[in-house]
């Protein structure tokens, strides 16, 4: 579904990513966790088009970019590639003067030229698998943060993407709906999505993501399926991350 | 040495009558006169020469008259339209300003014996073929000054009149084809076209009406005197010196200063002249005041629309622009807010013509003030879209949607809330700076109020007219605002409401 190769990324000279390797099977869930400032959201940003890469490649449901693309050949990439990738910020960024039916329908109507009629209905199934239809003419303000981010995640999948990816989803929500968006999102999983989470929140990983990579200063300490990360991990490095973090 | 003398000698005497005056005001009286040096020439103007100074035949006038009275003369600049209320408030003792004596004015001031017969011209270009009389204007557009007797003789006549604040911006008009003629008093017309190859007299001059001094009701002591004065330099010639001197001597003045020296009583002064003489009518300037309106509307509204219409390219050319383009738009900004909107307005009338662009006064205030406007809303722009966040932008861009797309859709209605208070803000401000057409003598609603209070007195009754007419255009636009805003947020409230009742 996703390789990455060698992908190195620099900001204002400072290297943010040197060199990060992985892949994605289709129908898992991947995890990126590691210390604030260690690269994941830039990580994120890369795979999904808003920050150029400076080295590497990125392949990803037969879009290939390249840090040596021509820029114009590489912008064409990267509109291929997000019609292929959904994602779910850490601040949602909902429309804020549409209301949440508007917001799931705004880029099929006009991106994909959905018919409108047509269009709500998926709309409706959405929200109806995130349990807010009832609130489908509501403006996202009066919504509390977990609805938010439930329409955001409806948002996305407005657009059937291949890939469903999000950064840092449990910062805004207590236990309890950290709890409740872990259940919602295995849902999706077993209905056949795959889905890359950024977070440092190992425990809302565990028993969600079938795969964790453990970033730190921008390269890949530690990579493997989350169980035999999580319980034995390799490198001290990450036994030190784990063991803080639980 | 001996051509130095007359010099220091009117130095001395100027420093002693200033300490004369110091030491008590009693000693010699002043003669304070009031008239508009602004386009005043040859009655009282600046000296192109010595632009501290003024000068003019009635300026020359008024200095032999105040000999001849013992009085020390003193010049206070005034306003044409507002000569005659500024006489009554005080702010100076007499005008004299080539005031012809109207039914009107006579209600409310009263006039010394004439000192001038005045008779009119009329000016065309000089390829004009058809004019050849007042008559001859009928479907034709006449220029002239506001208030004057030769305003109201074309108003008698029906004939379609632009009124002008000073002579030089008539005839430029008349040059550039604006209007088809202009009708003057004499003496202007002498002094600023007589010699200019580009326009001629459609015929001889024509109507025969006086020029007096405006004095105080009431005022009967000064009165006497100046009547005795006027006598006097009539008699000893020197207002034949100085009228010949500015080369307003003619047949005319021959025949009033005869009678005068004949000593025949001062007679009513109708008998013999012209008097020009419009009445006020309510129903008639309440029509004006429409049209008037009609004008402001047209400006505010016509210029609104470009400025918000231009304001945007210049918004988005100078934040996201290349380098020359951001360059080019900030220059246009900072110009157009840096520089007062009335010189603009008069570089727009006056400066494009030379470069064979001349257009009506309400089209050159129109496109003027947008142009003005224009400036005011990118900022406005600028601000509210550089208030998006980014991350507005970036989810925009994941869902697919292209730049222009995202703008459109999803950038622009969010900054058009956050522009829309500030925007009414300035469509006030706007629809109020729409009065500064006055400089380039549009008709709009502040102008007539002026005109028409400063005709027929009526300040406080016009005054409330004309607020009632600004009124009327301004709530509308206020209210439609309010609810522009209110419609953006009803669906939200609408929304909190439910919630609550939830």
């Amino acid at each position: 579904m996703i390789r990455v190769t060698n992908l190195i990324k620099n900001a204002n000279g400072t290297p943010i990513l040197r060199g990060v390797s992985f892949a994605v099977q289709p129908q898992t869930v991947t995890g990126i966790i590691g210390a604030s400032g260690s690269g994941k959201t830039t990580l994120l940003r890369c795979l999904n088009g808003l920050e150029r890469i400076d080295g590497g490649s990125i392949e990803c449901a037969d879009v290939r970019l390249e840090s040596n693309l021509p820029k114009q050949v590489y912008a064409r990439r990267v509109t291929d590639l997000r019609r292929k990738v959904g994602t779910v910020f850490q601040h949602l960024y909902l429309f804020p003067h549409l209301t949440v039916l508007g917001n799931i329908i705004e880029a099929p109507t006009h991106v994909q030229r959905v018919p409108r009629k047509q269009a709500e209905n998926e709309a409706y199934q959405l929200l109806e698998s995130v349990g807010l239809k009832e609130k489908a003419r509501r403006y996202p303000e009066r919504l509390s943060g977990g609805e938010q981010q439930r329409v955001a995640i409806a948002r996305a999948l407005a657009m059937h993407p291949d890939l469903l990816m999000f950064d840092e989803p449990t910062s805004a929500l207590d236990p309890k709906r950290s709890a409740a968006l872990r259940s919602l999102l295995r849902g999706f999983v077993e209905r056949g999505h795959t889905m890359v989470i950024v977070s440092h929140s190992i425990g809302f990983l565990e028993g969600l993501a079938d795969n964790l990579l453990y970033l730190e200063q921008g390269e890949v300490v530690e990579q493997g399926p989350a169980e035999q990360l999580l319980n034995s991990p390799q490198d001290p490095r990450t036994k030190d991350f784990v063991a803080q973090a639980k | 040495m001996s051509a130095l003398q007359p010099m220091r000698r009117s130095i001395i005497t100027s420093i002693l009558l200033t300490l004369l005056c110091a030491v008590g005001v009693q000693a010699q009286k002043t003669l304070r006169w009031g008239a508009d040096p602004s386009g005043g020439a040859p009655y009282v103007f600046n000296d192109p020469n010595h632009p501290d100074q003024y000068i003019g035949y009635e300026k020359e006038m008024v200095d032999a008259l105040a000999a001849a009275m013992g009085r020390q003369p003193e010049f206070v600049p005034s306003d044409w339209e507002t000569l005659v209320s500024a006489l009554r408030r005080k702010s100076f003792d007499v005008i004299v300003n080539g005031l012809e004596p109207t039914a009107d004015r006579q209600k409310q001031i009263q006039f010394s014996k004439p000192y001038y017969i005045f008779q009119l011209a009329l000016t065309v270009r000089s390829d004009e073929q058809q004019i050849h009389s007042l008559s001859d204007c009928k479907n034709r557009v006449v220029g002239t000054l506001g208030n004057t007797a030769a305003s109201r003789l074309l108003q008698k006549e029906g004939i379609p009149m632009k009124a002008y604040a000073d002579p030089p911006t008539a005839y430029e008009d008349l040059k550039l084809g604006r209007i088809d003629a202009v009708i003057m008093d004499v003496p202007a017309e002498v002094f600023y076209v007589s010699k200019d190859p580009k326009v001629k007299r459609a015929c001889e001059p024509f109507f025969r009406g006086t020029y007096n001094i405006g004095l105080r009701k009431g005022d009967d002591e000064l009165k006497t005197e100046v009547d005795a004065a006027i006598d006097k330099i009539v008699n000893d010639g020197s207002l034949e010196q100085i009228l010949r001197k500015w080369g307003l001597w003619n047949d005319a003045q021959v025949e009033l200063q005869t009678k005068n020296k004949a000593g025949e009583p001062p007679q009513s002064e109708s008998a013999g002249y012209d008097i020009t003489s419009i009445s006020f009518n309510w129903r008639e300037a309440i029509w004006r005041l429409t049209r008037a309106a009609f004008v402001t509307v047209l400006i505010a509204f016509g210029s609104m629309a470009i400025a918000v219409v231009l304001g945007m390219p210049l918004a988005i050319g100078q934040w996201k622009g290349p380098r020359p383009i951001q360059w080019l738009c900030t220059i246009y900004v900072e110009f157009f807010r840096g520089t007062p909107v009335l010189v603009q307005l008069l570089f727009l009338y006056f400066g494009l013509p030379t470069i064979g662009l001349a257009m009506p006064g309400w089209l050159t205030a129109l496109i003027g003030l947008g142009l003005n406007y224009a400036a005011y809303e990118s900022q406005v722009y600028r601000a509210a879209l550089a208030a998006i966040p980014r991350g507005q932008w970036e989810a925009s861009y994941l869902l697919g949607m292209s730049p222009l797309l995202a703008f459109r859709r999803i950038i622009l209605p969010q900054a058009f809330r956050i522009a829309l208070p500030p925007m009414t803000n300035d469509f006030v401000s706007l629809f109020k700076d729409t009065s500064v057409a006055y400089a380039i003598s549009v008709w709009e609603l502040a102008t007539a109020y002026r005109e028409l209070a400063n005709a027929s007195g009526q300040f406080l009754l016009l005054g409330v007219a004309v607020s009632i007419f600004y009124l009327i255009m301004s709530l509308p636009m206020a209210h439609l605002a309010r609810r522009l805003e209110r419609r953006l947020q009803r669906t939200e409230a609408v929304e909190a409401v439910e919630s609550e009742v939830v």
